[in-house]
C-alpha cells in the first residue's frame, strides 16, 4: 500500500460548567479523585464554549496539539492519561466513501493532531480546562468510535481535569466522589437536563484582577495539607448539602438552591482562607457584588439571585427568571458602569438581547440608571468604573455535541494542520 | 448632717489587647461566655490606652457617664451588669483627710459619675470597648475598695465586653472559657508579663475602610447560628492551639507563635466568611499586607513577622525584634506611602523613635525607599497611597494602673463634672 495520506477528523463542542456545590481537595492526586461530591450547572455553549477538532492520519508522525492557535506540549501526565485511557477503548472505524478502515489494534500506532479553541479568554478565569478536557475526551471518543456512555467518558475526562467530568453532560450534573481506589466509580451523572429549569438566567461578572491567581491544583493541595476545617467540610457538611441540592434542583426550589449555592461558595472560600499560606480568590469587588445580592434578597423576602465564585474573583450570578435578571443587570451596571468610551455591546456579551430589555441599548443609557431602591446608600460608593471588565449573560446549556459542519473544523482536512 | 458635697474620685489607665488565639462565638449571650478559650497580647498603654475617672458623691443624683467628652446612656445591660457586680462587692472606704467615710451598705445608694477617654480614635477599629470596660471595672474596684484579685475583676469586665477581661493584665493573657453556667470560672489569667518577651515590636496598620463594619457582637452571634465550621473550630482546633500557643509564649518560640497567630487569624476570618450572610472584615489592602508578610517569612526561611486581624481591616504585625520591625516598616512604607503632603510624624505614631532608625525622618525619605529585595515585583502595584491611614508602633505592655496625678483626672474634683 502506498503511504496513506487520508486524514480522518471529527469536531465537537462542549461548554464550561460552574459548581454550585464545590470541589476543593483531592484524596488522590494522580487519578484526580476528590474528597467530596460536587454539583454543577453546565453553561450554554452558544455563549461560552470550547471547540475541538481531532484528526488521525498515517501521515502524522507525532501527537500534536494546538490550543487557541498556539502549539502546546502533550507530554504532561494529564494529557497522557486521557490519551492512553481513550486509546485503550478505541473501536473499529470505517469510512467506506473515503476507503478508510481503522482496526482496534491500529490506534496505538497512529498519531493524532488536536486543535482546540475557547471562545472566552483564559484570563477571564472561567475554567477553560474543564471544557477543554471534556471536549478532548468527547471528540476523541467520537473519532475512535469508543463504545462508552457519557458517565464512563467522564471518568477519563476527570483524569485530565477534575471538573471536566461534569462538562460531559448538559443541565445539572453531579460528580460522585466514588469510593474505589482505581477511580472507576468517580464519575459524573446528570441530575436534570438543561430544559428542566429554563427560567434561570446566569450573569457572569468578569472582575478585574491585579494579582496572578493561585492555580486550583496547587491551591487545593495546600488546603488539604494545611486547612484544619477542610476534612470536616468534606465529611460532615457537603454530604448533607449534596442531598439538599439534589432536592432543590428536582423541585426547582430557588430559595433552597440559593441558600445552598451561596453558603457553599462562601465555605469553599473560607477553606481557602484557612489554608497556609491563605488563598484569597475573592476581592473587594467580589465582596461588593455579594453585598448587593445579599441585601437585595433580604429586602425582597425571598431570594432572587444566587451567587457563586470559583478560583478567581469572577461572580457567577443566577437569577430566578428573566425579569429578575434584567433588574440584576441594571443594578450591576449602576454600581459598575463601563469606562466612558466602552461600547455596551462589548461590555455585556453572550445573550445580548438582555440589553434591550434592560433599556441599556441606547446612548447614555447607563447614566440614566436609577439606583436600585432597596439598596440605595447601603452599598457604598456607586462609581466602580473599570472594576468589572465585562458581563456575560447566559443560561444553563446542553452537553457535548458533534459539529458536523466542515467549516467549523479547526484543522485543514487535507493537511491535518491548523487552518 | 448638712447635705454632703464631697467628691471622692479615682483615675485609672488600662491598655487594649489583641487576640492571637481568637474569641469568636458565645455560648451564653447574657453572661458573655465564649465557645472557646482565647489568648491575647496586651499593648503598651503609653501608645494606646483608655483613661477613666470615676467619682462618687452624695450630691450626685444619678449615675452618669461621658465617653470621649460626650454623655452616653448607662441603661444598657452591659453597663448595668458591670455596675451591679462591682457595687455588690464594694468595701469600706475612708479618707480621713477629707473626712469621708463610705460603708459597704452605702454603695447601693450612692451615684457615680464616670468619664472615659481613649487616646485612639474609635473609627480606628482598635477594640476600644475592651480597654473601656476593663478601665471602668478596674477604676470602680479601686474607688470602692473592692477586695478581689485581677482574675475575679476580669469576670466582671467580661460582662461588659468579652475581650475586656483580657485587659486586666499586662503581657500575655488567657481568657479561660470556663464550664460553669454562672460564668464564675470564665476569667482571664496572666500567662507571662510584659517583660517576658520584650524583643517583640508591634506595628499596627490602620487601614482605610469604605464600609461600616459588622459589629463583633452581632457578627459572632450570626456565626454561631449559621456557620457549620464554627463548632468544629471551637471543639477541635482551638483547644490544641491554646496549648501550643502557651508553650510558644513560655519558650519565646517565635516560629510557632507566628504559625499559630496567622493560622488562627485566618481561621477566624474563614468562619466569618462561612456565616450567612458572609462577613468580610479584611479587604484587599489587608490581603496585600498578608501577602507581603507571608512572602517575606518564606524568603527568610524562618518567620520574621506574625500577623493578626480583628473584626476590621487593620493589620496587627508582630516583629520578632527591633531590627526586623525597622525592615518591616520600610517595606510597609514602600508599598503604602503616605499621601503627598502628610507629615511622617502623623503617619507613624506611637513609638516614633522607629522613624529615625528606619531612616524615615528626613525629607523625601519615603521616595528614596528601595523595594524589599525578597519580594520585589511579587506583590503588585507599588503605589497604594491612602490605603493605610497611618501606622502605630508599639509593643507588649503593662496592665491597668491607678493614675495618682490629679491633673490626669477627667472630672473636676469639686463638681464631679467633666473638665
Amino acid at each position: 500500500m502506498a503511504a496513506e495520506k487520508w486524514v480522518y477528523m471529527v469536531t465537537a463542542q462542549t461548554s464550561p460548567n460552574i459548581a454550585v456545590i464545590n470541589y476543593w481537595g483531592k484524596r488522590d492526586e494522580v487519578r484526580i479523585l476528590p474528597v467530596n461530591d460536587s454539583i454543577s450547572v453546565t453553561l450554554d455553549p452558544d455563549h461560552l464554549c470550547t471547540v475541538t477538532t481531532v484528526a488521525v492520519s498515517p501521515a502524522f508522525d507525532s501527537d500534536r496539539m494546538w490550543l487557541n492557535g498556539k502549539e502546546i506540549s502533550l507530554s504532561g501526565i494529564r494529557y497522557q492519561n486521557c490519551l492512553r485511557e481513550i486509546q485503550g477503548r478505541a473501536g473499529e472505524v470505517k469510512d467506506k466513501e473515503r476507503g478508510i478502515k481503522i482496526e482496534k489494534k491500529d490506534w496505538e500506532k497512529l498519531h493524532l493532531h488536536i486543535a482546540s479553541y475557547n471562545n472566552f479568554p483564559t484570563a477571564a478565569g472561567l475554567a477553560s480546562s474543564a471544557a477543554g478536557f471534556a471536549c478532548l475526551v468527547f471528540s476523541l471518543a467520537k473519532l475512535m468510535n469508543v463504545d462508552e456512555d457519557a458517565s464512563h467518558l467522564s471518568a477519563i475526562a476527570r483524569q485530565g481535569s477534575g471538573s471536566a467530568c461534569r462538562s460531559l453532560f448538559g443541565g445539572f450534573v453531579k460528580w460522585r466522589m466514588g469510593s474505589k481506589e482505581d477511580g472507576s466509580d468517580s464519575v459524573a451523572v446528570q441530575l436534570a437536563d438543561e430544559k428542566h429549569w429554563n427560567d434561570l438566567v446566569i450573569i457572569i461578572a468578569v472582575v478585574s484582577s491585579r494579582q496572578k491567581e493561585t492555580s486550583s491544583t496547587s491551591g487545593m493541595r495546600k488546603s488539604v495539607e494545611t486547612s484544619s476545617l477542610l476534612q470536616h467540610r468534606a465529611k460532615e457538611v457537603v454530604p448533607k448539602r449534596i442531598l439538599q441540592m439534589e432536592e432543590a434542583i428536582k423541585n426547582r426550589d430557588f430559595a433552597s438552591f440559593t441558600q445552598l449555592s451561596c453558603a457553599d461558595s462562601n465555605q469553599y472560600h473560607a477553606v481557602c482562607l484557612d489554608t497556609s499560606p491563605p488563598i484569597f480568590y475573592m476581592n473587594d469587588n467580589s465582596h461588593m457584588i455579594i453585598s448587593l445580592v445579599e441585601k437585595w434578597n433580604l429586602s425582597e423576602g425571598a431570594p432572587q439571585v444566587a451567587y457563586t465564585f470559583d478560583a478567581g474573583p469572577n461572580a457567577v450570578l443566577i437569577a430566578r427568571n428573566r425579569k429578575v435578571a434584567v433588574q440584576l443587570l441594571q443594578g450591576l451596571l449602576y454600581y459598575f458602569p463601563p469606562k466612558s468610551d466602552t461600547d455596551m455591546k462589548s461590555y455585556v456579551v453572550g445573550d445580548m438581547s438582555i440589553l434591550k430589555e434592560a433599556g441599556l441599548d441606547g446612548e447614555n443609557s447607563v447614566e440614566n440608571l436609577q439606583p436600585p431602591p432597596e439598596i440605595k446608600d447601603s452599598i457604598g460608593s456607586q462609581d466602580q468604573k473599570g472594576e468589572v471588565n465585562y458581563f456575560i449573560c447566559t443560561k444553563p446549556g446542553r452537553g457535548p455535541v458533534l459539529l458536523p459542519d466542515q467549516t467549523q473544523a479547526l484543522l485543514d482536512p487535507e493537511t491535518g494542520l491548523p487552518k
